[in-house]
């Protein structure tokens, strides 16, 4: 295989994990969310591209450290999110078909974040780009993947586990699974559900913001980033399953390989619609998800 | 007798209201209609392009003359938000003339209603060809077209190397396409192959495997044009795969694109029609670089100077035909004669017979980029008529 060859199928390969873990992470955090509190998060996009721009706000305006950047932004999701928690999303806990509500409350949410983005970000740059958090170039044989880029892989990776982990293992993670699968057989069991709901709404958003900070680490952006992330995020926990954190994870990884081989041996434009069609397909035999419970 | 004691009074009264009233109107602002992108997508074209516009206002409004008021109004980078703004300023403010789109799609919208409705228009940027295509009346454009553009960058590729072999890597939006179609049409005319040619859709955000794709048709030249943040994210990924910088040309640059391309991009080329870096600024043209750095922390760039430029040109025309204030039948005719040059820049200013003017272009070399600003030289100037290719054919 000639380097030329080489070099093509490294880069179908870093692409399709890189853009698959940022998809998967960010498909966590709204299936997170909509499998606990049923509320499909239409302002996700919204959310991520924060992350992102809050992560340049550290970096560049404030000058501090990319990692340090990185933790405050985590930071401020956690009190952003707790702050949206008591102010909106427990209001409507007890209302019956609430997931229609979520939807239209987090409709006008994303009017209202990205008229406020653009105001205040939009007029600074029609661009962005984040300090490296590693730099350099690592030589894989004859291709060269930028540090940053491979950083910010391998610290998806590393969240995607502890995610799974914490889901899988910890007590809040049974409890999260139980509220998932009948929230009131759990409450029986003596789950506090309303305690759930808020850890998840935090938790989820978190894991989305998380997404923003590395896609911000990994690639430049601009405010359009957010309606992008928005439908490729409720595809993946469609397909998924509503509510799998699994489905999220495969599913992500899915579309990020998909995108990145139809936009070698087709085209881009192809490839940006290849996941939408897939999805259909995948609806009209499982209308339910691959991996709904 | 007494008819004519009372008479008297009556006209000395009639004559110092007439001259009252006459006085009055002098005075009275003229109202130019500005709808620009002051949220959404293109807002910060739109807020650069108002910071330009104001800088021009000390001079536009000189004491003694008649004052120009700009009704800013926010068109949220919408096309129908731009064509219902445009109504409201027509209807309501009963504006003299419409300007301020920075984006071809609302550019587009204000012009339908304009040229519907008899409002002259005067197009600060935006670059599709449509907007001054054959039968225009009262659309006047400062920035040069987009397939022109196309059309330059074969002009400047032939000047450096005959016969190159080159690869387009470009964001799938309406300005890319005319800029490629130019490009395109001019290409083979000037010795030039295309070897790639890479469309993304709107919304791409990886480039790896197409510039992978780009390394392996190893082209003499790569012509780059992201959209946004896409932009600099192709731009690395190609310099990542080994891609030097003296390959890489920019069709256009403003500068927060020059600031974010950054030092590793130091020896790449861009296009403009106005450069801070620029060798030949009018004396005008370095007070409006010191001003706007000084107001704004970042040099101009083409946006805020074609916006300063609107405003002095509206300003030229009224002081040339005080009729035109007021008629703008009078206000068409006067810009379509208008012949004058760009007060920055020296470049002149004259409109054909659908308001395209004589078109032009600068290619820069970026030299240093640092924390304050960026280092840049002319390496290239070409003009052009808007018709010396078939623009209004190669993009409907």
């Amino acid at each position: 295989m000639s380097n030329a060859h080489t070099i093509i199928l490294m880069s179908m390969l870093s692409s399709g994990l890189m853009l698959g873990v940022i998809f998967s992470l960010v498909a966590s955090g709204v299936t997170i969310i909509y499998g606990s509190i049923w509320m499909p998060n239409a302002a996700n996009g919204q959310f991520f591209l924060l992350g992102a721009l809050l992560t340049w706000t550290m970096t560049v305006q404030f000058g501090l450290p990319p990692a340090a950047g990185a933790l405050l932004v985590i930071g401020l999701s956690v009190a952003f999110s707790y702050l949206l928690e008591i102010l909106l999303i427990r209001r409507f806990y007890d209302v019956p078909n609430r997931n229609i509500s979520y939807f239209v409350l987090s409709l006008g949410l994303t009017q209202i974040s990205a008229g406020l983005l653009s105001i205040t970000y939009g007029v600074w740059s029609d661009q962005f780009q984040v300090p490296p958090l590693v730099r350099g170039v690592t030589f894989i044989g004859p291709f060269p993947l930028a540090n940053t880029r491979l950083a910010a892989f391998a610290i998806a990776i590393v969240l995607l586990a502890l995610l799974f982990a914490l889901l899988r293992f910890h007590k809040y993670g049974r409890a999260l699974r139980a509220v998932f699968q009948n929230r009131e057989a759990a409450a029986l069991r003596g789950v506090d559900v309303r305690a759930v709901y808020r850890l998840s709404f935090v938790l989820g958003n978190g894991v989305v913001f998380a997404g923003g900070i590395l896609f911000a680490y990994a690639y430049s952006f601009d405010l359009s980033a957010a309606w992008t992330m928005a439908i490729t995020a409720f595809a993946i926990m469609i397909i998924g399953g509503p509510g799998s954190v699994l489905g999220a994870l495969v599913v992500g990884l899915v579309f990020g390989f998909t995108q990145a081989i139809v936009s070698t041996f087709a085209s881009p434009t192809i490839a940006a619609f290849s996941y939408l069609g897939a999805m259909l397909i995948i609806l009209l035999f499982k209308p339910s998800g691959l991996f709904a419970r | 007798m007494h008819a004519e004691r009372r008479g008297l009074p009556i006209a000395l009264a009639a004559l110092i209201l007439g001259a009252g009233i006459a006085a009055a109107r002098a005075e009275e602002p003229i109202k130019i209609g500005f709808t620009t992108e002051q949220t959404g997508a293109w807002s910060f074209f739109g807020a650069s392009c108002v910071a330009g516009l104001k800088l021009a206002l000390p001079q536009v409004n000189a004491a003694g003359k008649r004052p120009i008021d700009f009704v800013i109004l926010d068109n949220q980078t919408q096309p129908a938000q731009a064509a219902a703004g445009s109504r409201n300023l027509d209807v309501q403010s009963k504006v003299l003339a419409l300007s301020g789109p920075t984006s071809s799609d609302t550019s587009l919208a204000v012009y339908g209603y304009a040229e519907q409705n008899k409002v002259p228009f005067v197009v600060p940027v935006a670059a599709f060809p449509q907007l001054t295509k054959p039968g225009s009346r009262y659309t006047f454009r400062l920035e040069p077209d987009a397939a022109g553009w196309g059309y330059a960058i074969a002009k400047f590729v032939e000047s450096r190397k005959p016969g190159a072999k080159l690869a387009l890597i470009y964001s799938d939006y309406a300005l890319m396409r005319a800029i490629t179609a130019g490009l395109k049409y001019q290409a083979p005319k000037s010795g030039l192959k295309i070897e790639t040619d890479i469309a993304f859709p709107q919304g791409a955000n990886d480039a790896t495997v197409q510039a992978a794709q780009v390394v392996a048709a190893a082209p003499d030249y790569v012509i780059v044009i992201g959209a946004g943040g896409f932009d600099m994210t192709i731009t690395n990924q190609l310099l990542d795969l080994g891609i030097k910088t003296d390959q890489i040309i920019h069709p256009f640059g403003i500068t927060t694109q020059v600031k974010n391309w950054g030092k590793r991009s130091a020896g790449s080329f861009y296009g403009t029609f106005f450069d801070s870096n620029l060798a030949n600024l009018t004396p005008e043209g370095k007070k409006f670089v010191a001003d706007f750095t000084a107001q704004n922390n970042r040099p101009p760039s083409y946006i805020e100077n074609y916006c300063y430029v609107t405003a002095q040109i509206i300003r030229q025309v009224l002081d040339a035909n005080p009729a035109a204030a007021d008629d703008r039948e009078k206000f068409r005719d006067a810009m379509s004669k208008l012949n004058t040059k760009e007060s920055t820049s020296g470049i002149p200013i004259v409109f054909d017979k659908n308001g395209a003017r004589k078109e032009y272009i600068f290619f820069m070399q970026i030299k240093d980029v640092d924390e304050k600003g960026y280092q840049a030289s002319q390496v290239f100037y070409t003009e052009w008529d808007p018709e010396v290719i078939p623009v209004y054919e190669l993009v409907k």
